[in-house]
């Protein structure tokens, strides 16, 4: 019985010890994925933001894959809807999803003609927080100075997914969660007012858009 | 006997509740402990007194549309890009001494050298501050500081959100921050008369009109894309200021950009 203890107990220690060990190389490896991840992602945005042999809709096409797979669709929006989500009814809750896609992409291909010839680079330092991974990233334009955008990378059910984008200490998200939730109180707590207002907003995107 | 004082007191006595009557007129009313949800929201905005703020900001927008905006382009428009640039490096290399006061007072001495190396090498080879040198050829960029960051550092709180028309999003202590950036800005006591006068305000106007134009397509952006540009600015503000105040990585913007008021090119740099 005294010896099983011991043993047990030896046993214990080297165990905790060598996770001791792996916790640094497994931080190393999520960082490792996510960087790879973001490498990707971004030359694919890149290539589809570049692509001059195609109009702006198909261009827009090709850049709502690439998000959609790689962006955390579902889990920004409601992050971003915040303590509305429960409040909002599951008709409102499947509405707005389907909203916040088409604006995150419709923002996003409305800015195609000042990213052309955009060129982006891994920048030097990642770090691994609780829940996710902060890739560094420096966006090149040409004619303007280099910025830095940090991206953060999660897990969502085994794939690393965006979650935010941080430009210059302001999060994304953050930002947007702060936005949102001001128009619908701001509208007597009615999360149909946002949807409305969301969709005023696609319309006027895509007015922009065909007028180009 | 007349008390010639007397009535001029009897007017400020008057004026002092209705003062206080229209500010608290302009107070958010705070949600109820039975709201946790929407009292944690509340306190996270840490924005009482949002009715008057958006008041202010809708004032700051009028302005911004027929007199900020237009001059600002007017001078992207006509003035070339190297000019612009000079003109940048110049009054950011004015800014050198507040920046190295807070550098010190934050105890900071690595920045404190980078701040004071800059100022000498811009001013002598750079031509007075016109060509950023130090950062071209010696690879030392420049840093914003300024008295709100400092007094953040020494822990003073932020206090509620304000919104300034034409200064732009703040917060008591920035202000105070400003006001002693003002104060103790040595450039400014030189010497009296029309001449000094015309300098000292014309360096505040160009001041203005260079911060704008470096903005002009950031805040185009929120305008257009979104839904509520008075909390997307407040967000974007109280985060980037946080940033800023710790120092945390690249995020303060280049001294040669920012007005010290956590504002700041952001992403939009001209072409080096």
């Amino acid at each position: 019985m005294y010896q099983l203890d011991r043993r047990a107990l030896l046993g214990a220690a080297l165990f905790l010890t060598a996770a001791g060990f792996a916790g640094p190389a497994l931080a190393q490896a999520d960082i490792g994925r996510a960087s790879n991840f973001i490498q990707t992602t971004g030359q694919e945005l890149v290539a589809a933001v570049n692509d001059k042999t195609r109009d702006v809709s198909a261009r827009r096409q090709r850049v709502s894959a690439v998000l959609r797979r790689a962006v955390d669709v579902d889990g920004v929006g409601r992050f971003i809807l915040g303590r509305w989500w429960r409040q909002a009814s599951p008709q409102e809750q499947q509405d707005y999803l389907k909203l916040f896609e088409e604006t995150l992409i419709r923002n996003l291909s409305a800015r195609f003609g000042e990213y052309q010839g955009v060129r982006f680079s891994l920048g030097r330092t990642q770090q691994r927080t609780e829940d996710d991974v902060l890739v560094n990233t420096v966006i090149e334009r040409p004619n303007t100075a280099p910025f830095s955008l940090d991206w953060r990378v999660a897990e969502i059910g085994g794939q690393p997914k965006i979650v935010d984008v941080i430009a210059e200490g302001t999060s994304l998200r953050l930002t947007q969660r702060s936005e949102y939730s001001s128009v619908i109180q701001r509208n007597n707590g009615s999360v149909a007012a946002l949807l409305t207002a969301m969709r005023g907003q696609i319309q006027q995107l895509a007015q922009r858009e065909q007028a180009r | 006997m007349r008390h010639p004082i007397r009535p001029r007191l009897s007017r400020a006595a008057l004026a002092a509740p209705l003062l206080a009557a229209a500010l608290l007129a302009g107070c958010a009313t705070r949600p109820p402990a039975s709201e946790p949800e929407e009292l944690a929201e509340y306190r996270q905005n840490n924005d009482p007194a949002e009715p008057t703020n958006r008041r202010l900001f809708a004032v700051h927008q009028a302005i911004d549309k027929y007199a900020l905006r237009p001059v600002a382009v007017g001078y992207r428009d006509a003035v070339p890009q190297p000019v612009r640039t000079g003109v940048r490096n110049v009054l950011g290399n004015l800014r050198t001494p507040v920046i190295l006061a807070n550098d010190m007072l934050q105890g900071e001495p690595r920045r404190a050298g980078d701040t004071l190396g800059r100022f000498v090498i811009n001013s002598t080879l750079g031509v007075a501050g016109i060509f950023d040198v130090a950062e071209r050829w010696f690879g030392v960029r420049g840093h914003s500081e300024d008295y709100g960051q400092t007094l953040a550092r020494w822990g003073v709180g932020e206090g509620p959100y304000l919104f300034i028309p034409v200064l732009g999003p703040s917060n008591p202590r920035d202000l105070v921050g400003f006001g002693l950036g003002i104060v103790s800005d040595p450039l400014s006591w030189f010497g009296q008369g029309v001449v000094v006068d015309a300098l000292v305000y014309g360096r505040g106007g160009i001041t203005v009109v260079d911060t704008r134009e470096s903005l002009i397509n950031t805040i185009d952006d929120v305008n257009r894309t979104s839904l509520d540009p008075y909390s997307t600015l407040r967000s974007a503000y109280r985060q980037r200021r946080a940033a800023e105040i710790s120092n945390s990585g690249e995020v303060g913007p280049a001294a040669a950009t920012s007005t010290g008021f956590g504002v700041g090119t952001g992403m939009d740099q001209e072409r080096r």
